[in-house]
């Protein structure tokens, strides 16, 4: 029988960038367990799948139709496969209280660790989000056998704020799981994942921390989405090359826990941010 | 501002062909059909449709009228062989004919091209349902703001891979695809009447228009901002006149809603659910 394997400093980190299909749940679970065996061969402890990767992303009022719980047989397969590696997966989560959450699911041992409800729901432009979802109260890292992560979905990645947060006290390292839409300009690079790269590399260096970014690519209703998922360590380092735009791939990056101390130890900005200041802006704001 | 800003065209190819081989897949249909006219729309359309799926999935058709310019169909024949696609020629001159003499519009050039494109568009989707295929759209962005083309006729089509790119920017993803230069180089044209072009109908070429248009349609610059900087008066009124007035073409139809669950109102859904 298939178990966690025991923990360690050092392990792979397995980031599956898909091109899913909004409504097509069973098409998108294939490519998860096709992504998983990908990832197991690269002896991965954990694999992440981008921002809603079970539903797809543009569903609109397919949320409704799509959401799910916990015990949903759909993810039967995935906590399964989830016996020996830890899986994030991204998917419209029924809340029992009412409202469906944009959610990032960990599932490690065959069962549920872990959860992330999108903070920030996108309602302007190409996105519609505060209309079909909840947004999630809180930013918590969820613990795995391997160590802390702290998860943020696409726009919760755009609030730098978030990072500073998941840094009182630091977790291990931040995985940003995206669906982000993009334009092409006149580089080899998606206007979308340009931007992206800024601002993970950004986030990883100002909270001295490790990003692990899963995006998705293809299309969906007409929308590009722009790939590059990459992996930067929190000096600025890339720990593996930045994905192509346009094809499904499985990343595979290092993590090291002595890495990311020796880090920290040669640049303490985390531990110097001054909250009076952000006291001070709270009450001018009056919040 | 006087030139587009340019695209990465390995990159824009390699999406539209993904867009191609994503959308027919989710799909579940086997193949496209597409109208080739010798124009350079239809051609690019049909380069990214074979790079993406395959000649042998992609059913060329050639659809000339009474009036058509003979090189078109010279053309058509030229773009089908650089693609290693097999182009089916049906000629619609005696439908057409008939059609226009039974509804009385034969001596109304505008109402027989209008008639024309849109019989063109009866046999697409017909050949279409035999396979079944999905109709290959050949529109691109300059044209449907400006309101160039038949509702229903040209305009129909289940995927439009161009219809997010202006004009010039087709011309240069005409040249990145190494299309016969024959069509890239000529003056575009509907040729549904003899010695038809866009610039001669319209006015003006898409090489002056298309850089008015994206500096209002994507920049959010007005008609004086425009002059202010550098624009022919002329040319801009001219060009968002037919912007204003040919916006009704970018949604072909509305429904009207007494219900709280009308279609792409408040039921938005995903076009390919699972079977």
């Amino acid at each position: 029988m298939k178990t966690i394997p025991p923990a360690t400093d050092e392990f792979p980190v397995a980031l599956a960038q898909i091109a899913t299909r909004p409504g097509q749940p069973r098409h998108n679970l294939r490519r998860h367990l096709e992504a998983i065996s990908r990832a197991r061969s690269a002896g991965a402890r954990l694999v992440v799948f981008p921002e809603l990767s079970l539903s797809g992303y543009l569903l609109n009022h397919g949320v409704a139709e799509a959401a799910m719980t916990l015990d949903d047989p759909l993810l039967a397969p995935l906590r399964e496969a989830s016996r020996d590696l830890a899986i994030l997966v991204g998917l419209p989560l029924r809340e029992a209280g009412g409202g469906i959450s944009n959610a990032a699911v960990l599932l490690e041992g065959g069962r549920v660790c872990g959860i992330h409800r999108k903070l920030y729901l996108p309602t302007y432009g190409m996105f519609d989000e505060g209309r079909f979802f909840v947004a999630g109260r809180r930013l918590e890292p969820l613990t795995f056998n391997f160590g802390t992560l702290g998860v943020l979905i696409c726009e919760d990645a755009w609030h730098l704020s978030s990072s500073v947060f998941l840094s009182h006290p630091p977790v291990d390292a931040i995985i940003v799981v995206a669906g982000g839409p993009s334009e092409i300009e006149d580089g080899p690079v998606p206007a979308g994942a340009r931007r992206w790269h800024w601002l993970v590399g950004a986030m990883a260096i100002t909270s001295v921390t490790p990003v692990y970014f899963a995006n998705r690519c293809g299309w969906e209703e007409g929308v590009l989405f722009g790939g590059g998922s990459w992996a930067v360590d929190g000096r600025g380092a890339s720990l593996v090359e930045a994905a192509p735009a346009c094809q499904e791939t499985v990343l595979v990056a290092p993590f090291s826990r002595p890495a990311v101390a020796w880090a920290r130890t040669l640049v303490p900005v985390p531990r110097m941010e001054r909250f009076e200041l952000w006291r001070a802006a709270l009450e001018n704001a009056g919040a | 501002m006087r030139e587009l800003p340019a695209l990465h065209l390995p990159l824009l190819a390699e999406a539209l062909q993904g867009f191609l081989a994503e959308e027919l897949a989710a799909s579940g249909l086997t193949g496209y059909v597409v109208g080739l006219s010798g124009g350079i729309d239809s051609a690019v359309a049909a380069a990214l449709a074979v790079r993406a799926v395959g000649a042998s999935r992609v059913i060329a058709m050639a659809l000339p009228g009474p009036s058509s310019d003979p090189r078109s169909l010279a053309d058509a024949h030229l773009v089908a062989e650089s693609l290693g696609m097999a182009l089916e020629v049906r000629d619609l001159s005696q439908p057409a004919r008939q059609l226009a003499e039974l509804l009385g519009c034969g001596e109304d050039r505008l109402r027989f091209g209008n008639l024309l494109a849109r019989l063109r568009m009866v046999a697409l989707f017909d050949r279409a349902r035999t396979l079944p295929a999905l109709v290959l759209g050949t529109s691109n962005k300059s044209e449907i703001l400006l309101g160039y083309s038949t509702l229903f006729g040209d305009s129909a089509a289940s995927v439009q891979p161009l219809g997010d790119l202006w004009k010039t920017q087709v011309f240069a993803l005409a040249s990145y695809l190494e299309l016969p230069e024959e069509v890239t180089t000529k003056p575009p044209t509907a040729d549904l009447w003899p010695g038809q072009t866009d610039a001669g109908e319209l006015g003006f070429d898409y090489r002056d228009a298309d850089p008015i248009l994206w500096a209002h349609h994507e920049a959010g610059l007005d008609a004086a901002r425009l002059v202010a900087a550098g624009f022919d008066p002329v040319l801009v009124d001219h060009v968002l006149a037919l912007y204003r007035r040919n916006r009704f073409k970018w949604r072909p139809t509305v429904v009207a809603r007494v219900s709280a669950s009308a279609i792409n109102i408040d039921r938005i859904l995903p076009r390919n659910p699972e079977r």
